[in-house]
Parts: structure tokens; C-alpha cells; sequence
């Protein structure tokens, strides 16, 4: 890998990477250091299972009461989860028990004094109510951003993925999908940006796409949003903040995507793209 | 008790026992972490109930390896979430869970437990637990960690290395004892 930081500093961010404690910026150029470097991979697997055990030095023991009333609304919530669902039939017989005027009469006391009762406490439920589902929420998107990034790097590292050796690193496609994994992009001017471009198929002129700013550790992984089945080429180039929506300058590089499995040495920067 | 990640196999195939020995095993453990984070005891409670909950609706979250650690981490980040969302700041990322070759963690760490780690942690010194610590409960990057104790950034990135290094290698004596 033509990286400026040197092995040791590289290593260094394996493990502060596995602790969590990385910009979300580099996290990527991490993963990616880490499926292609054997000794970054092991250096990774035994911090990370380390890392993860710090936590264990916060545990303590919680008061008898808040342990019994956590664990009460937790059980409560999962028996009912693993009850079975009343049947009709059972639903009838139901009505026809609550059908009777001794009942009514027993439900119509027991919801007055309920509703007296209750008031503050259901107050307190919807708060709650609503700060879990705010937690949800969060752990929705969480779970969302793990299947995006393990999906991204099942797809950089499939034996199946197709890789092109294009100036600065590797254009990768496998599917659907479509990623440049670049490598010491040089440094861009003030109000410039790095932008990629995707030729379709039968197509005549390139369509925009994701414009991107390089990493400072060197290391810029870029999905594309296009299918890649449909793609004849894709391209780089340098344009201003914002991106355009045609070239305004020399590309960077230009990668027609054939069939062939790795095009090693094939460098296809600087070619127009017409 | 049974070994966390035996639980989880149990509780995939609902069985409500095996959740309830899981629960009185691990609350410490997630509240711990929880009010550790957030610094308020209600909200460790709601996400010590949000954390279990999501364990019996998607106990598949869990493949293999360490349970303490794994829950450790999910705890960890679902707490930094909150706060980060309460601060409306963004912070250190999540590493993407890049599956590991091999289970070493469960087979090494599978009988680890709080206070071994509390010594292994204490028997770094000072200037390697600071930015761990920081780094785990704080959800800080490492570039926050060097301006907040005015230590150089590659100065900090090498103490979590080789703080992490010691940390494991006095684990693993603790272990083959």
C-alpha cells in the first residue's frame, strides 16, 4: 500500500479504531486497512475483544428495589410477547361473563377508582412510552448503519468482486455494487472537490455522481449509488465544491468495467472518456 | 448460572427461564455501563429495559463469542447514542462489526469477569487507562482525548495500543491462573 503514515501509526489506529474512539471519517480506512493486512486484521480481533471488556469495570450492584421493579416490566412484557393470543371462541364466553350486570356494575367502580388513582402514573408511563420509542429509534438507525457498512465490506473483500487497478487505488464492483477504494488522492485547492462520474451503458455522456473530499490518512472509500451491471466506465475528476454536472476538467482516472476479474497494472487515468 | 452466549440459545428458542437467568446475570452489568454513561439513574433503567427487551426480540444481534463483551460494547453505544443525541453532537464512530476470524475472545475471556478486568485495568498505569477509559465511557474520538488532557494525539493512539496489549496480556495471566 503506497500509505504516507508509516506501519506503526497505522496500527495505532487498529486499536484506537476497535476502542470506538475513531472520527467516523476514518472508520472506513480503517476497515479496510484491516481486510487487507493480515497483521492489522489479528491486531484488530484481539483489541477489539479486549476493548470490549472494559465495559465490564463499570458494573455495580443495583438497589433490590430498582432491580425487582426493572425486572418486573421486563418479564411482564416478555410472558405476554410468549402468551397465546385469545381465541374467538374464548373472546365470546368472555363477553358473555362481562355481559352480566354484577360485572358491569364491578367494572364501572373499579375504572372510577382506577382513573383516580392512575392519573399521575399513566403520566409517567407516556413519558416513558415515548422515551423508548425515542431509543428505538436510535437503535433502528444503528442497526441500519451496521448491515450498510458490513454489506460494504463483505462486498471489498467477496472473492467474487471484480477489482480495477485505476490511478491512486481500486475501482471494486460485485453485484449490484460499486466502490473506488483510493489511496494518497493528492491534496485538492481551496473550493475543489473530488467527483465521480458513471457511463451507462449505450449512453453518450456521463452522469454525475458522489463528490467526495480525500482523507487526510490517505485512504478514501467511496460507494457509488449506481448498478454496476448497467455501467461501461466510471470516472474521477476534480471540480468545484458541490460538484458539476459534467466534467470541467481532465479526469483523474477513467475505468471501463469489462468482465475481467483484476486488471492489475491496467491504468486507465487521463483517458476521455468519449 | 450458565454461560451467557448458552442463554441466548435458549432464549432464541423463547424459552423465558433461560431470559430471566440472563437478566439476573448481566442487569448489573448493563445499568453499570448505562448510568456510568449517562450519569442519570432513570435513563440507565430505560436503557437497561430497551437493551433486555432487544435481546429477547432479536436475540440474533448475538452471533458468538464473548456475551459480557458483546453486551458490553452494545450497552456502550446505545447509551454514547443518547447522550450524543441529547448534546446533538456527533462523536466517535461504532466500528462496523467486521466478523472475526475466530472466536478467541470466548475461549480466552469466556470467564472473565468485572473484577478481574478492574485489576487488569488498574494494573495499567495512569497515562494508558486515561484515554481507554476515556475512550470507552466518554464515546470521545482520540483527537478529544488529546485536547483533553493536552497529551499529543500520536502520543494517545499509542497508550490505547499498548495499553490495550497490557490490558489483554494481564487478562490472559489472570485466565491461565
Amino acid at each position: 500500500m503506497n500509505d504516507p503514515l508509516d506501519r506503526e501509526t497505522l496500527l495505532d489506529l487498529v486499536a484506537a479504531y476497535a476502542l470506538g474512539v475513531l472520527p467516523a471519517t476514518q472508520c472506513s480506512l480503517v476497515a479496510s486497512l484491516i481486510l487487507a493486512d493480515p497483521e492489522a486484521r489479528r491486531e484488530y480481533d484481539e483489541a477489539r475483544a479486549t476493548a470490549n471488556l472494559v465495559g465490564l469495570s463499570a458494573e455495580e450492584p443495583v438497589d433490590s428495589a430498582r432491580a425487582a421493579r426493572m425486572k418486573e416490566r421486563l418479564l411482564a412484557d416478555v410472558r405476554s410477547d410468549v402468551a397465546p393470543r385469545r381465541t374467538p371462541a374464548g373472546a365470546a364466553r368472555s363477553s358473555a361473563v362481562w355481559g352480566t350486570a354484577l360485572a358491569a356494575a364491578a367494572a364501572v367502580v373499579f375504572a372510577l377508582v382506577s382513573v383516580i388513582q392512575n392519573f399521575s402514573l399513566r403520566s409517567d408511563l407516556h413519558e416513558a412510552q415515548q422515551r423508548v420509542a425515542a431509543l428505538q429509534t436510535h437503535v433502528d438507525a444503528d442497526r441500519r448503519t451496521v448491515a450498510r457498512d458490513r454489506g460494504m465490506l463483505t462486498d471489498l473483500s467477496a472473492s467474487d468482486a471484480k477489482r480495477y487497478t485505476v490511478a491512486y487505488g481500486t475501482v471494486v464492483t460485485r453485484g449490484a455494487h460499486v466502490y473506488l477504494a483510493l489511496t494518497s488522492l493528492p491534496p485538492l485547492a481551496r473550493g475543489k472537490v473530488y467527483q465521480a462520474w458513471t457511463l451507462a451503458r449505450g449512453a453518450k455522456t456521463v452522469a454525475p455522481s458522489v463528490v467526495f473530499t480525500p482523507s487526510e490518512n490517505g485512504l478514501t472509500l467511496v460507494p457509488l449509488r449506481a448498478d454496476a451491471r448497467s455501467l461501461a466506465a466510471v470516472a474521477v475528476s476534480v471540480e468545484p465544491e458541490g460538484g458539476s454536472r459534467q466534467p470541467t476538467t481532465k479526469p483523474t482516472f477513467v475505468q471501463p468495467l469489462g468482465a475481467a476479474q483484476m486488471q492489475s497494472g491496467e491504468r486507465g487515468e487521463h483517458r476521455s472518456l468519449s | 448460572m450458565e454461560d451467557g452466549a448458552r442463554l441466548m440459545e435458549r432464549v432464541r428458542a423463547r424459552d423465558v427461564d433461560a431470559f430471566e437467568q440472563l437478566y439476573d446475570g448481566y442487569h448489573r452489568l448493563v445499568f453499570g455501563i448505562a448510568l456510568r454513561i449517562t450519569s442519570d439513574a432513570a435513563l440507565a433503567e430505560d436503557l437497561t429495559q430497551s437493551i433486555f427487551l432487544k435481546l429477547w426480540s432479536s436475540p440474533e444481534t448475538f452471533r458468538e463469542g464473548n456475551f459480557a463483551g458483546w453486551l458490553s460494547r452494545v450497552t456502550r453505544n446505545q447509551a454514547l447514542d443518547v447522550v450524543r443525541s441529547r448534546a446533538n453532537r456527533p462523536g466517535a464512530e461504532m466500528p462496523a462489526e467486521i466478523p472475526a476470524e475466530a472466536s478467541t475472545d470466548a475461549t480466552v475471556f469466556a470467564r472473565i469477569d468485572a473484577q478481574r478486568v478492574r485489576g487488569a485495568l488498574s494494573a495499567l498505569s495512569e497515562e494508558q487507562r486515561t484515554p481507554i477509559e476515556l475512550g470507552f465511557f466518554a464515546g470521545i474520538t482520540h483527537e478529544e482525548i488529546a485536547l483533553r488532557t493536552g497529551i499529543p494525539l500520536g502520543t494517545i493512539k499509542t497508550r490505547i495500543r499498548t495499553g490495550l496489549r497490557r490490558m489483554r496480556e494481564s487478562l490472559n495471566e489472570t485466565v491461565s491462573r
